[in-house]
Parts: structure tokens; sequence; C-alpha cells
């Protein structure tokens, strides 16, 4: 009989780098909610959007798939 | 008049045969094949990233690098794994974390990073779990590209 094993189900994780990240954007994501989950601060979508302006003409219109450069904090 | 005549024509004869044996000039030499240039040796495509090495700890630093290495972790503890690699390019890193009890293993957590590294790269994943660590023995196992990249054993007390 095996024995029960432990609930990891809360364990929390992320990850981080000293190279640019790549993102691949996910329906409902928007440049601050990145922003956000990146850098903890939102206001700094404008980083993100800088570092994309060879795909991104409005920082308002992301689409899922794009894939979009993070630069580390 | 009649050999004259005869003599005409043989001179004419005479002449043709002539001219056609003379021998026409050589023909010029060719001019030289203008040779291309030796193809400039391509540029060395830079390395494809690889993974250096993998170190376990309780912080790291601004650089990302482990900051207490250690591979017994306490209850509470932030556990980090960080990746050290080297080239250039796309790299998708994985960081799978398992736990181990007896013959079971258990999903802890699993994370992907792509980078787009221009050299020596640190990336860092990390877990944390609010109502603490089971104690037992754990492992990561990184992938690089779907490749394994190394796998580093843990244990939490």
């Amino acid at each position: 009989m095996s024995e029960q094993m432990p609930d990891f189900s809360n364990v929390q994780s992320g990850s981080s780098s000293t190279a640019t990240k790549i993102y691949e954007v996910k329906p409902g994501d928007s440049l601050s909610k990145i922003a956000q989950a990146e850098y903890g601060n939102g206001n700094e979508w404008n980083r993100i959007f800088e570092a994309n302006k060879d795909i991104l003409k409005d920082p308002n219109k992301i689409y899922p798939g794009q894939k979009l450069k993070i630069p580390p904090k | 008049m009649k050999r004259m005549h005869v003599f005409a024509v043989l001179a004419i004869v005479i002449t043709g045969i002539a001219g056609c044996s003379k021998e026409e000039p050589p023909p010029p030499p060719p001019a030289p094949k203008a040779e291309a240039p030796a193809p400039a040796p391509a540029p060395a495509a830079p390395a494809e990233v690889s993974v250096l090495n993998i170190n376990l700890g309780k912080a790291i630093g601004p650089d990302k690098k482990v900051t207490t290495p250690t591979e017994t972790f306490a209850k509470s503890d932030t556990i980090y794994a960080v990746i050290e690699t080297q080239g250039a390019g796309n790299a998708t890193l994985k960081a799978k974390w398992t736990y181990h009890k007896g013959d079971q293993t258990a999903v802890v957590d699993e994370n992907t990073q792509t980078i787009s590294a221009t050299g020596p790269a640190t990336t860092e994943f990390h877990i944390s779990k609010p109502d603490g660590w089971p104690a037992g023995e754990y492992q990561v196992e990184v992938t690089l590209n779907d490749k394994p990249a190394g796998m580093k054993k843990f244990s939490v007390n």
C-alpha cells in the first residue's frame, strides 16, 4: 500500500534572469499586467514597450502568441 | 595566245593555293580570367546556449547568483536553483521540482523560462510553500531546450 504524498498545490514559484526574457502573451494580458508580474510594478510597462517597438506600435494592442522581450530588472 | 591563257590560269591557281596555305596569325592569347577573390572566412557563429552549472541556495544577490549555497533547507525556506549558462541565442530553460518518498515521486512544481542570451547569463528559479515544506528528499531537474542539462538533490529537515 502506498503512502499518502504531501500536498504541493499551494507551492509558489517564479524565475528571473540576467538575460532578456522572452514572454509569450496570453489572453487577457496587458503590458502593465506583464510589468506587474515581471517587475512587481505595473507602471514599468513602458520598459517592455520600449524593448519591443519593433513589433509593437501601440502599447494598448498586444495579442496572444506575441513573443515580447522582457528586459532584465 | 592559247599558251598565255594557260599560264594565266596556272598563275591564278598557284596564287590561290599559296593564299590558302598562308598561315593565319595565331589567335591572341586568351585574356587572363579575373580570379574571383577568395571568399572571406565566415564569422564564427556564436556558440549555442549551454548550461555551465547549477547551484542551490536560500538566497540570491542582484546578479542572481546564490549568496547562501546549501543543499539542506529549513521548512520555511525559499529554495533557489540558479543556472549559469554560456553562449548566445534563444534558449528555453525548465526546472522540474520533485519530492521523493520511498519509491514514490510527487511533482512539486514546474517552471519554464525562455531567454534571449547574448553571452554568459544567470537564470534563477525559486519555490516556496506558505505552510512549510514537508521534510524529506527532493530534487530539481533542469532541461535546456527539452534536453537534460543537470540535476541537483536536496533535502528539507
